[in-house]
């Protein structure tokens, strides 16, 4: 491979460091926790990650094209209101299906909210997406006043399921990874990275940036809609502020990722992997007998040192070429 | 299929600020037209206007007779018009052939990529400026790595690719080296025989004769009229341009004091593209910088002013030093100039006060003496002749040239020793040049050594008793008294020390 | 354009407010809101509640000063461990006091101490290592939360000291906390900051454009640097401050500060982009945001619906000047 293509190939696939840094914590892992891998296991940690991976994912596409979203974590809770409201212990697949579709119709309606006030209106991502994310709480609260709610147990089985010895989440990860592909291929990725890496070029290339920016958001809608439904599922149950605390979670996982904060570089394969990474640290703090206190601590040093690796490796080359 | 553009009486505000208060621009196929103007006079926000980016307050484009609206760049752009840019349309952190082709690329069933196709496509587009561009630059290389000119090479083949009927050129040529200026110039005239419009806008007035059919001149906003190539001459153009006043003669500096203490004394530097450069540089003189863009003019600059990493020794007053930052630079009586005023000479949203001062707050106190600062940036501003409103006023509220006044006149309040000039009148009009070399010659004759880059040959000539010519990051010829000739010049930066005595 | 379109707006329709400022507006708007309260609630009106707002608004303010300095700074600049600091700032001088008013400047240093130390940390991860300052202090965030739980192990032992409370929260002179005096001393402090000495200017010059300022002298990372460590610094004191007020500490007392830090500078009219701001903006944005808080407490509607309406009006608050430049000129 010549260095036109290396560097090409490194650029497009920004995910490389984060997938070593996976592949060696989960080591770690494996020889503190010797049935990390077994079905049983593999599956409960797999379908409770499920939630902030989807979640995670639709973060990405947002900050790919250049904004972030800190409303997803409560778009959660108020979507899992509408699922908990919409569900109960006798409801059958048909109105499950609906439910769901209800729960990422309302996830688009309210990332097209965030969609317009930053696209259309102009307003900053990190301002804007705060203020909506009140409404999301107070429409949660409004919904759902006290935690509850029902599935039917069928319906639990049904996400606890492993086809052929496969976990569900890992057919549903394929799924996103194959789509993302298909997508990566299309005029619209090249417009979405394009207007994250530089918008002003972009809308000058003749990219219709607004459409865009705006199209990000509903996905990231979309996203909190799936991930809603991987929760109430894994769950049986809601309460108005059950994904609240995601939003900085999905944020963390894609920079985890390789995905530059900043837009226009990155892939929801980071995402991924950036969930993974977070879900592992904990599991190795946990099996490794750190003190109960001191989990926390641990746990954001390691996260910090994990941001921290591509930054030293970029300072180190600095100081050499000085 | 034949086309012609009309734009008339044109109109566009910026609040209380008229940029374009009549415009004009006619253009038809198989014809260059060049527009031209001072700093400011509206040309860029006229074309922008005909492409699209900008939009009008009032005023017409007739499109073969049939008035036409473009709300966005791609509504233009379907009808045919394309414009070059000065490095704005292009996407860092996409590939060559991804930029290229952005918005108009070959789809296969209408929605999947056709990678193969645009990589070969885009060769094809490369293969135009063959020979003048580096290996670096390919179909898949990043366009974040690619230096300046190259990536104006991918601008207008981008503009070039959607076969477009009408392209306007907006200062494309500055960053081009004399090979790929050459190149452009071919391809026009073909694109042109081909049928394609064009209307190319520069500074340079050599290219005005090179290719263009008709001049179109503006002035204040206004376009003052337009002339045949052929029926004309540069002195005509310059008075369209500057309204009666004459066209400023540069004139040399005095001889220099060669028993004068050798200010700067540079011996061995590497950095960068610079291979390696020796120079000695005395008090009061100017020494010129030479060559084709790129060569590792800027490098040399930057290291001296302690913001690049370098190799090798630099002697400033008699004394080594090594500099990490342009501050310990600047303790020891250096300025630095830079090319880009917008991005790198200027906060443009901050006060003309502030901008004036801000290498020098430290001396007004730990709690700042407001008072004597404003009087040492109103001094400056008078002796600079700034035309502005207050010091108060943001810095982008000043013309180009004004603007550059500032940014020299920041290090002027600091009194440098050693003044180091990174092609100070690029994109400045007439009347500000002229005022610029006054200044140059008042800060010599007070002793100020002075490094000049300068993109433009005839001001090297004109101003400079001594220039060094780079080319690929040597020394190649070191041009005074006699053998600093325009011939001498061109020779060195394309490589040949041509010998004549 | 780039200041406030709005304000812009509104000049060219109305010729006679041409100094009307994002921080002004917002200050009106404080000031339209309080007599608002009177419509709503009779009782709303009266030299107590605006004595209380203020005071409430004093913690916010003094919180979001260091967020004020980081937003400035620009390069996405932004202190998401400011709450967090808070809390640790508090919880080490309820713990070291214990109570004991003898000990109180100590505590006092010790919060700054530990403020300073965690903003140099942040500094040190966005200046040199290049981290993204949202993921790097939001990284922070947690590590400062960890070494809460380290050091209490889960258990919030002390006490306030009496004095505390004497001199922050309760009335000092004229039926004034002290709060409000140490806020106000504190936007002097800041307006000369940020106004009349070299470090404020060289704040505003990288907030605006890096490279210029690198090449006109400015040590950039420095000024990042001493920037971040400020607005740890500034945090820390806000937690010792809010101490006196709250007389007792628990694991989310400085996270409920976190966003509207953020938002009172946004709302104070301060870029999110960097290079243009005021603290005095931000002291109006605090007023602002207590005055809504208080307006909807008053109003006793349900909680559900409080938050929506916050929602709403921050939604409108910066939809007034909190505009981005439009991609055709």
């Amino acid at each position: 491979m010549n260095s036109v293509r290396l560097q090409h190939f490194l650029t497009r696939n920004t995910y490389l460091f984060s997938l070593l840094l996976l592949a060696i914590l989960l080591s770690v892992n494996y020889s503190l926790q010797d049935n990390l891998f077994e079905l049983r296991v593999l599956n409960n940690s797999m379908r409770t990650l499920l939630p902030l991976i989807l979640l995670a994912v639709g973060q990405s596409v947002v900050v790919i094209g250049g904004g972030i979203d800190l409303s997803v974590g409560t778009m959660v809770s108020m979507l899992v209101a509408v699922l908990v409201k919409l569900i109960n212990a006798e409801s059958s697949a048909a109105d499950i299906a609906l439910a769901v579709l209800a729960a990422c119709g309302v996830g688009i309606v309210a990332g097209s909210l965030n969609g317009l006030a930053v696209s259309y209106l102009r307003l900053q991502p990190i301002v804007t997406t705060y203020a909506t994310s009140f409404i999301f709480s107070g429409v949660a609260l409004l919904l759902l006043p006290r935690p509850g709610g029902q599935i039917p147990t069928e319906l639990r089985r049904f996400y606890a399921q492993t086809p052929y010895g496969v976990p569900l989440s890992f057919y549903v990860i394929g799924v996103l990874l194959l789509l993302w592909t298909l997508i990566r291929s299309t005029r619209y990725a090249q417009y979405l990275f394009a207007t994250g890496s530089h918008s002003q070029a972009a809308y000058t290339s003749g990219v219709p940036v607004r459409v865009v920016r705006f199209s990000t958001y509903v996905w990231a809608g979309f996203f909190a809609g799936l991930a809603a439904t991987a929760l109430t599922f894994s769950t049986g149950s809601g309460q108005a502020n059950i994904g609240d605390n995601m939003t900085l979670d999905s944020i963390v996982a894609v920079v985890l990722g390789g995905t530059r904060l900043s837009g226009g570089k990155g892939g929801i394969a980071g995402a991924i992997i950036g969930v993974m990474i977070l879900r592992v640290i904990r599991n190795v703090i946990f099996f490794a007998d750190v003190p109960t206190w001191s989990q926390t601590l641990v746990n954001a040093l390691i996260i910090i040192a994990a941001l921290a690796g591509p930054g030293l490796f970029g300072l180190v080359r600095r100081m050499v070429k000085k | 299929m034949t086309l012609t553009l009309l734009a008339q009486g044109i109109v566009k505000r910026y609040g209380g600020v008229i940029a374009v208060k009549d415009g004009h621009l006619e253009v038809q196929s198989g014809v260059v037209v060049t527009l031209v103007g001072a700093n400011g006079s509206g040309k860029s926000t006229l074309s922008k206007v005909i492409t699209g980016v900008v939009a009008p307050n009032e005023g017409q484009l007739l499109l073969n007779g049939v008035p036409v609206q473009f709300p966005t760049p791609q509504a233009a752009k379907k009808r045919g018009i394309a414009a070059v840019y000065q490095e704005l349309s292009l996407i860092p952190d996409m590939t060559v052939a991804e930029n290229i082709w952005l918005t108009n690329e070959p789809l296969l069933g209408g929605i999947s990529l056709r990678r193969g196709e645009m990589r070969r496509k885009t060769q094809e587009l490369l293969d135009l400026f063959a020979g003048t561009t580096s290996n670096n630059l390919t179909p898949d290389t990043l366009v974040n790595t690619l230096p300046p000119d190259e990536r104006q090479i991918v601008e207008i083949l981008k503009a070039i690719s959607s076969q477009p009927r009408l392209v306007i050129f907006d200062e494309a040529t500055a960053s081009l080296d004399r090979s790929q200026v050459d190149r452009l110039f071919e391809l026009i005239r073909q694109w042109k025989r081909e049928g394609m419009a064009i209307v190319l806008i520069t500074h340079r007035m050599d290219e005005i004769f090179r290719v263009a059919d008709r001049v179109t001149v503006m002035r204040n906003g206004q376009t003052v009229g337009t002339v045949n190539a052929a029926d004309t001459t540069d002195r005509e153009i310059v008075q369209m341009m500057i309204e009666g006043a004459a066209a400023p003669d540069a004139g040399r500096m005095p001889q220099i004091d060669t028993t004068a203490p050798v200010r700067l004394e540079v011996r061995g530097l590497r950095c960068g593209r610079l291979q390696r450069a020796d120079l000695t540089l005395r008090d009061g003189e100017l020494l010129g910088l030479g060559g084709l863009q790129g060569q590792g003019q800027t490098e040399l600059l930057l290291a001296l002013f302690g913001a690049l990493p370098y190799a090798g020794t630099v002697i400033l007053g008699g004394k080594p030093v090594r500099f990490r930052h342009p501050r310990d630079a600047m303790k020891h009586g250096v300025a630095f100039v830079p090319g880009d005023r917008a991005t790198e000479g200027l906060l443009l949203s901050r006060s003309i006060l502030e901008n004036f001062l801000l290498p020098s707050w430290q001396r007004y106190g730990i709690i700042h003496d407001v008072e004597s600062a404003r009087q040492d940036a109103t001094t400056a501003a008078r002796d600079l002749s700034l035309v502005y409103s207050t010091l108060d006023a943001p810095a982008s509220s000043l013309s180009g040239g004004n603007a550059q006044k500032v940014v020299i006149g920041k290090w002027l309040l600091r009194r440098p020793k050693l003044l180091l000039l990174n092609d100070p009148t690029k994109g400045v009009d007439v009347g500000a040049k002229a005022e610029f070399y006054a200044l140059l010659r008042q800060l010599t004759a007070q002793g100020t050594a002075v490094l000049f880059y300068s993109s433009d040959d005839d001001e090297l000539l004109g101003l400079c008793n001594r220039v060094l010519v780079l080319q690929d990051g040597l020394v190649r010829d070191e041009l005074s008294g006699e053998r600093l000739t325009r011939e001498n010049l061109v020779a060195a930066s394309m490589g040949t020390t041509h010998e004549q005595r | 354009m780039n200041l406030s379109s709005v304000s812009t707006g509104i000049q060219r329709s109305f010729p006679f407010v041409r100094h009307l400022t994002p921080p002004l507006i917002a200050l009106l708007l404080a000031v339209l809101l309080f007599f608002a309260g009177g419509l709503v609630k009779p009782n709303f009106v009266n030299i107590n509640q605006a004595t209380n707002i203020v005071r409430l608004a004093a913690f916010l303010g003094i919180i979001a000063a260091g967020q004020t300095l980081v937003i400035i700074s620009g390069g996405e600049g932004i202190d998401l461990s400011v709450g967090a600091i808070v809390t640790l700032a508090a919880m080490l001088t309820f713990r070291y006091t214990n109570g004991n008013n003898g000990l109180i400047w100590w505590g006092f240093v010790l919060s700054c101490g530990a403020g300073l130390a965690v903003g140099f940390v942040n500094g040190l991860g966005i200046a040199l290592l290049r981290i993204p300052p949202l993921v790097m202090t939001l990284g922070m965030t947690g590590v400062v939360q960890g070494t809460i739980l380290v050091v209490t192990q889960g258990e919030m032992l002390g006490a306030a000291p009496p004095l505390m409370a004497k001199w922050i929260a309760r009335p000092l002179v004229f039926g004034l906390p002290g709060v409000i005096f140490i806020w106000l001393a504190l936007g002097v402090l800041m307006w000369l900051l940020l106004n009349r000495t070299t470090y404020g200017k060289h704040l505003f010059a990288i907030g605006t454009n890096r490279t210029a300022a690198r090449l006109s002298g400015v040590r950039v990372q420095q000024v990042v640097m001493i920037t971040y460590m400020l607005s740890g610094l500034l945090a820390g004191f806000g937690g010792f401050i809010l101490l006196g007020f709250s007389q007792t500490v628990f694991l989310q007392l400085g996270n409920n500060y976190l966003f509207p830090s953020i938002a009172a500078v946004v709302v104070g009219g301060t870029l999110l982009t960097g290079g243009m701001g005021s603290y005095w903006g931000t002291m109006s944005g605090a007023l602002v945001l207590t005055l809504i808080d208080s307006l909807l407490r008053a109003m006793e509607l349900e909680q559900a619906y409080q938050l929506i309406i916050v929602g709403i009006i921050l939604l409108a608050l910066i939809t007034v000047y909190g505009r981005q430049r439009s991609l055709r000129q």
